[in-house]
């Protein structure tokens, strides 16, 4: 749509005087277009945008949900990183998370789509199997689940025992339970690996058949062809399912009770600044909270599209 | 969470509107009134809740819209509910945030429509002291409670000792739950949950020190030593296997599902006298309720009578009459009282109380009468907590509770530092 707007907007530049027939004309040619964008366009302006711009000037203030907002400076940032001992909990829990779950995840979702990709019969029955978690993944339910399988007396523990093992209270032992969030994670492997599995096809089999009569070993052509020609599939990934764990909540919500229990251990910083916000109703600290996640997340991401010219092989 | 209108009778309701409004049979639909109610609660309490509306639908014409949400997702809900200017037309109200909400005209005075739509004649004069804030009234309490232990009564006969009664002190429990360990009952099962991150139960040992949670002002009413003197008192419990371990008492994380009773960890457990009704209801052993234990023998003071919760008027003034009318229908009526029971503490209405008695079961007998026989064990009513007291229930008793739990605090540590961050998070705050 902007091409065609350009286009059409260029020559007005210089002649003012017919300005009103080139919009006439803009009307024409886009007007249409515009209109059947117009639900996404006031959902985007209104429900996205909107609150995102009120969000950014709640965080300037002492917002309350039920008293109108006092303007109170860089006051709620200079808290979060100066008096704020549950926001250092936070960020330690969520990196950590971040840290582990990611590249945990990446690799489990790379090693079943090269398992799948032996051109396996009933490939299509298999892949919708394993991307089953994905779609279930964040949901309520599974969350519960979770927390039965992995309870004091819960199936693992019972699994366990079959092996002498006397396991613990996984998710309300401060030790494993951001594990067991981890495992949550790392089980919904679904939509990376579907990604991988497409571009695994990309690889041309003439490479895999030169470097075996060469002598290489499986070992040494997944390392030397199958990563490489990879990379660009692999730094997809990594950058979606970043941000996908920095914005984690319903596991540990759940799991927690909204708490983030035991101890601190399962305080998400997204827990924390749902707790903020309502739990003890500091909606502008909540939203300087958010427009910092943000920042961290957009850090993040441009630090991974800087490095990106070291390691990811673009083939041309 | 549960909405009452499901899609078949929102569809009915639009049908018969259109068709309504097409016959031109306005004036019908102009008198029919709809409030929406919302409460903190289990299905029990909903059941009970929906039944008393119905009936106050049938006699006045007033629809109720009811809903109901666990008690930490209710006041999120709320909280943003009356912030978006959409609050509910009655909303369940409690002792710890009626001020809140009151000073900042968040719910209405109520005082104009007493001795009108709203009849308080035969109320407890206690009970109509606590909903109000600077002298208006606020809400209307409905129903007296107390903290109170939740005893397993079955796990005690299991292994064959007495059940605590309202002399048993920490001591006792200290002996029992030895005899509970030697009986081994149920995988392990302990006497006692872990109560020291359980805040009305150190409110509770306080007083019974002399001592209070918070003061009048707003302030910490004790010192480093007594919260290292409770954190050591726990430890010394957990040592014994007296308690429950850590392990299993953070599977609690508020449901009454996830507690130690229901889940059959502990025969014993902090809890509220009206909430006896609503754990029978869902556990398979006989449950009673008794005091919480004594520091020492002849110690008391350390409970108190509370309104359990109340119902406050919010949202359209407009309708705050007939929202007003349905809280008196709801607190006065003899059948609506015997649909509620004392699932929600004791009727404060001495009529009500009277005419209720009889048809009540067992255990809301038990119920009535604690709150009815507390005797010594009876204190004056604390002043409202101030509003940090939630952050720091939550951020801090908790988080510092556990922390000593596990092992990563000493108690004194603990204490100190639970001393420490408290006064500085009300200091914040005031």
């Amino acid at each position: 749509m902007t091409a065609h707007s350009m286009d059409a907007g260029a020559p007005a530049k210089g002649r003012a005087v017919t300005s009103p027939r080139i919009w006439e004309r803009i009307w024409q040619q886009d007007g249409p277009g515009y209109l059947f964008l117009l639900p996404w366009l006031i959902g985007f302006f209104g429900l996205t945008i909107g609150p995102m711009i009120t969000s950014l000037y709640l965080s300037f203030t002492d917002f309350d949900l039920l008293t109108s907002p006092d303007w109170v400076g860089i006051d709620n940032y200079t808290r979060m990183f100066t008096a704020d001992q549950k926001f250092a909990a936070a960020m330690r829990v969520t990196f950590f998370f971040v840290i582990f779950s990611v590249p945990l995840k990446l690799a489990f979702a790379l090693g079943v789509a090269m398992l799948l990709n032996r051109g396996l019969r009933g490939l299509p029955l298999y892949r919708a199997i394993f991307y089953l978690p994905s779609l279930l993944g964040t949901s309520v339910a599974i969350a519960i689940l979770w927390r039965q399988l992995f309870a004091g007396d819960g199936l693992v523990n019972q699994f366990l025992a079959n092996f002498g093992i006397d396991g613990p209270s996984w998710i309300s032992n401060p030790r494993y339970s951001l594990w067991t969030i981890i495992i949550l994670a790392i089980w919904q492997f679904g939509s990376p690996m579907i990604i991988f599995l497409a571009g695994l096809r990309q690889i041309p089999q003439d490479m895999y058949e030169a470097a075996s009569l060469d002598g290489a070993s499986k070992w040494r052509q997944f390392w030397k062809i199958t990563l490489p020609l990879l990379t660009p599939v692999v730094f997809f990934n990594a950058i979606v399912q970043t941000i996908e764990a920095f914005k984690s909540f319903t596991p540990a919500f759940v799991i927690s009770g909204g708490t983030g229990q035991p101890i601190n251990s399962t305080l998400f910083y997204t827990l924390y600044l749902y707790q903020e916000a309502f739990g003890f109703f500091r909606m502008g600290y909540a939203s300087a909270l958010a427009w910092f996640l943000l920042a961290m997340i957009a850090a993040f991401t441009a630090f991974s599209f800087l490095t990106s010219k070291y390691w990811v092989h673009y083939d041309d | 969470m549960t909405l009452r209108i499901d899609r078949r009778h929102f569809l009915m309701g639009g049908t018969a509107l259109i068709a309504g409004a097409s016959a031109g049979i306005r004036p019908v639909l102009s008198q029919e009134q709809r409030l929406r109610l919302t409460f903190w609660g289990g299905q029990d309490r909903a059941d009970r809740t929906y039944a008393v509306a119905d009936m106050f639908a049938a006699e006045s014409g007033t629809q109720i819209d009811g809903e109901f949400l666990a008690w930490n997702d209710y006041w999120t809900k709320l909280g943003t509910q009356v912030a978006g200017g959409n609050a509910p037309n009655i909303i369940q109200m409690d002792y710890r945030f009626i001020v809140e909400y009151a000073t900042r005209n968040a719910i209405l005075p109520l005082d104009d429509y007493v001795g009108g739509v709203l009849q308080l004649s035969d109320f407890d004069e206690d009970q109509l002291e606590g909903g109000k804030v600077d002298g208006q009234l606020f809400g209307i309490s409905l129903g007296a409670n107390s903290v109170a232990m939740l005893v397993n009564e079955d796990a005690f006969a299991e292994v064959g000792i007495e059940p605590p009664n309202r002399d048993s002190t920490f001591d006792d429990y200290m002996t029992m739950g030895e005899a509970f360990n030697s009986a081994n009952i149920r995988g392990g099962m302990k006497v006692l949950a872990d109560g020291s991150w359980t805040e009305p139960m150190l409110d509770n040992w306080l007083r019974q020190n002399g001592f209070a949670l918070y003061t009048a002002e707003g302030q910490l009413g004790f010192g480093e030593e007594q919260m290292v003197e409770w954190f050591r008192m726990w430890a010394s419990l957990r040592e014994a296997g007296i308690c429950v371990s850590p392990e299993d008492q953070a599977l609690d994380t508020g449901p009454l599902e996830s507690t130690m009773v229901t889940l059959g960890k502990a025969a014993t457990m902090p809890s509220n006298s009206n909430q006896l009704v609503a754990y029978q209801a869902i556990n398979p052993d006989s449950l009673t309720i008794v005091s919480y234990p004594r520091i020492a023998p002849g110690a008391g003071g350390g409970h108190y009578r509370k309104p359990s919760m109340f119902f406050s008027v919010g949202g359209n003034p407009e309708q705050a009459e007939a929202a007003a009318e349905f809280i008196s229908f709801f607190v006065n009526d003899q059948e609506a009282a015997e649909a509620l029971g004392v699932e929600r503490g004791i009727p404060c209405s001495a009529a009500v109380r009277e005419a209720l008695a009889p048809s009540l079961d067992e255990k809301g007998r038990i119920a009535l009468e604690f709150v009815a026989n507390l005797g010594d064990l009876l204190g004056p009513l604390p002043p409202p907590p101030p509003t940090a007291a939630g952050e720091i229930d939550l951020s801090l008793l908790r988080v510092i509770g556990q922390e000593v739990a596990f092992g990563a605090r000493t108690p004194e540590d603990g204490g100190k530092a639970f001393v420490t961050e408290a006064s500085a998070i009300l200091s914040r705050s005031a």
